[in-house]
């Protein structure tokens, strides 16, 4: 009983705020299982084989309840729940204080291949993703770079940090991902017109949005990696300043932001402040049609 | 470090699967679809197949007449009486050899299979051919696969025929220890032959591929999507039991129950020859579960089957700005402002129209590439339709299949029974075959399809 109490309390907050729906909640609920089977090809054969295999579980039944429980009850994201999250073909580890990296953003990492898959030089470059969070991007990158390219990832959050640096050597990456701690380009004073390319997922969500979020989002998820001031520019205008200052000429840059109106604010800005430094401004969309990303290059 | 993959609280210990099913029923408030594909059922294994009751047997009667110049098609013709294998009786065992060679011909389309090998052997001479290597390559490795074949069928008759005047040699010289080599020998070959019939069966230029099976409910409403997704579910288990890997590729529920469309990936060594038996529409006549005035329903469920084509074979080349691609069932700002675990995409090739979509990978990058998987399938079976129009009936899509061909019906009242309208083939179990066991129904049309009179089909 006590758990259709939670559903109906479910159904009710995520009509207010855009939450999950039940068909997903089922599929996140079959991933659970995925995730709690210790041998993953067991799941497959589950429900056709003979009854008498014995499966192990990396959690007992009753730890498994309670977290779907927090899932239902507390809105807890789900990638909090299992502690990762599949992202393009890496699956990263995640926890409370860390942004959960977003579908969208794995795009910023196509138009890296793309460039780097034409620039040799950019290739071998040295690359900073700020405000790395689970370090999806810079990983993303560093896996595309050649022989010669690194990667430094940077954020202010220490438990980023930490978990980024964790996830950086799950993948083998710490020879070629260095990941600092700091705010923005602080960690990178070594690196001043050095750099061949530059990304960031700043936060970008105008202050007064943040109380109405989803309650995945605006319950679970860290303040400092979505509020990004009144209208939400502040930490890109500085990614632009800084831009203009660290990259290399001919270095390149992608910036994720809130849509269409930050994308076309943002481009007037580097056009109006910035032209003599960065050149070739380009707004793409993510898959959902949304103006999502500014690219561009360093002269 | 908090992470759900590397915890390793208490692993030691072992969980009974009841246990498991118990506590998913405890969560069916929030999931009632998705116990249902975990609780474990007590289903055994029946990989047989039923062969005896499909390879019709000839009842063969002994003429006595002998004659002295061996070819296969002179001993078919002595009618020499098929013993058991336990009698050691040398006739009955050619007898039966032959007989094989004589199936696995007609399986193969032996005379076709002649008139396409010397074509292509035609073609491999021509001084031009490699002006264009994709043509070229293909040309020389059907020839390659075709003359493999026949060099087989040749070489088991050439078997037959020495193994036969090795024991009428034997006779003559009354050396009975060649003539018991031999005759075992031969036993052997009799063996060999029944095994090599049934790889006759699926020697379809793509039979060896894994492919994609799509169900979609015919019109209806509810029952017939209810319907559908029996059907899919019927395929599911049949592919789990046959071994093969199943996924999800796309599913498009009902709004109340089952559903409309749906795509799965059956991955493994001839997936399509075997699920290709089951292109068509499929009929249900039950009294439906969504009727409150309990009537008698008919609803239908169109299936399709698409090889996915190995590298080696001709593959449409897909250009990345052809493409549009697409984020299903998003709404809202997204980006930071959302958390969701779907990142379901639709992918639209746009010369074509042609899309494909894919929700159920956990990262949109995969969705993308599973997508693009099935869209570059399609694109293919469209253009094999196009260059082969002997495969036509093998490589409709679902838009092709009419609703008129009909080919298995399965009555669950007033009656009980399953009845392939292609071969009249047809069980009065309905439900072991809605739970997967429909490799009689696939044999039984496989072998009605490729025995007929070589000369008719």
């Amino acid at each position: 009983m006590n758990s259709l109490k939670y559903h109906a309390q479910f159904q009710r907050d995520k009509m207010m705020d855009n939450g999950p729906d039940s068909s997903i909640l089922c599929r996140e609920l079959k991933w659970l299982m995925e995730d709690a089977v210790e041998d993953h090809s067991l799941f497959s054969k589950m429900g056709f084989e003979n009854s008498d295999e014995k499966v192990k579980m990396r959690v007992g039944i009753e730890e498994l309840y309670n977290l779907w429980k927090e899932r239902i009850e507390k809105r807890r994201p789900f990638q909090y729940v299992v502690g990762c999250e599949h992202w393009r073909e890496l699956v990263l580890s995640v926890q409370e204080g860390v942004l959960i990296p977003r579908p969208e953003t794995e795009l910023i990492v196509d138009f890296v291949c793309d460039v780097v898959s034409k620039n040799e030089d950019l290739k071998r470059g040295v690359w900073a993703d700020l405000g790395t969070g689970s370090g999806a991007l810079a990983i993303g990158i560093g896996r595309a770079l050649g022989i010669g390219g690194r990667v430094v990832a940077a954020d202010i959050s220490p438990v980023s940090v930490a978990v980024a640096a964790y996830n950086v050597q799950r993948y083998c990456l710490q020879d070629k991902i260095e990941v600092r701690e700091g705010s923005w380009f602080e960690p990178l004073k070594d690196m001043e017109g050095k750099l061949a390319g530059l990304v960031s997922n700043p936060p970008y969500i105008p202050s007064k949005e943040i109380s109405g979020l989803q309650a995945e989002v605006g319950r679970h998820e860290p303040r400092v990696a979505l509020d990004g001031g009144v209208d939400g520019m502040d930490a890109l205008f500085h990614l632009c300043d800084g831009a203009a200052l660290f990259l290399k000429p001919g270095g390149f840059f992608a910036f994720e932001t809130n849509g269409e109106q930050q994308c076309r604010d943002l481009v007037d800005y580097m056009k109006n402040k910035r032209s003599e430094s960065l050149c070739n401004f380009e707004i793409v969309a993510d898959f959902a049609g949304i103006q999502r990303f500014v690219i561009g290059f360093h002269h | 470090m908090y992470s759900f993959l590397q915890r390793t609280i208490q692993t030691s210990k072992i969980r009974q699967i009841c246990r498991f099913s118990l506590f998913l029923q405890n969560l069916q408030t929030t999931s009632s679809q998705l116990s249902h594909n975990i609780i474990v059922s007590n289903h055994s294994y029946n990989y047989g197949f039923h062969q005896r009751s499909i390879v019709s047997q000839n009842q063969f009667r002994c003429f006595g007449s002998e004659s002295d110049s061996i070819t296969v098609e002179g001993i078919i013709a002595n009618n020499w009486n098929i013993l058991d294998e336990d009698d050691g009786d040398w006739k009955s065992h050619a007898a039966s050899v032959a007989q094989s060679i004589d199936l696995i011909k007609r399986r193969l389309q032996w005379k076709k299979l002649k008139v396409r090998l010397d074509l292509l052997s035609a073609q491999l001479t021509k001084p031009d051919l490699w002006d264009d290597p994709v043509h070229a390559g293909k040309i020389s490795r059907e020839h390659g696969s075709l003359l493999g074949k026949v060099k087989e069928v040749n070489a088991l008759e050439q078997e037959l025929i020495e193994h036969i005047d090795m024991i009428k040699l034997a006779r003559e010289e009354n050396d009975e220890e060649l003539e018991s080599e031999s005759l075992k020998a031969l036993l052997n070959m009799r063996r060999n032959a029944k095994e090599k019939e049934l790889e006759a069966l699926l020697s379809g230029e793509h039979d060896y591929c894994s492919c994609y099976i799509e169900v979609q409910a015919g019109a209806g409403g509810t029952e017939s999507m209810d319907w559908a997704s029996m059907v899919m579910q019927m395929y599911k288990s049949w592919a789990q039991r046959r071994g093969y890997k199943v996924i999800v590729m796309e599913e498009m529920a009902g709004e109340l129950a089952g559903i409309k469309r749906a795509t799965i990936k059956v991955d493994g060594e001839f997936a399509f020859g075997y699920a290709k038996a089951e292109i068509g529409v499929h009929r249900l006549v039950r009294i439906s579960p969504f009727d409150s005035n309990k009537r008698r329903h008919t609803s239908f469920a169109a299936v399709a089957v698409i090889p996915i084509l190995g590298d080696g074979s001709t593959r449409v080349q897909i250009n990345e700005s052809d493409l549009r691609i697409e984020r299903f069932r998003s709404g809202g700002p997204g980006g930071q402002h959302a958390n969701t675990t779907d990142s379901a995409v639709r992918i639209i090739h746009i010369p074509t129209g042609i899309t494909a979509t894919s929700q159920n990978e956990r990262s949109q990058h995969m969705n993308k590439a599973s997508a693009l998987a099935v869209l570059q399938s399609r694109l293919d079976q469209i253009e094999m339709a196009r260059q082969a129009q002997l495969n036509a009936q093998h490589t409709q899509s679902l838009t092709d299949i009419t609703w008129g061909s009909q080919i298995r019906s399965y009555v669950l009242h007033p009656y009980r029974m399953v009845k392939d309208l292609r071969t009249n083939y047809e069980v009065s179990d309905p439900d072991s075959v809605l739970e997967g066991d429909i490799d009689a129904f696939i044999l039984s049309y496989l072998s009605a399809s490729l025995d007929k009179d070589e000369n008719n089909g």
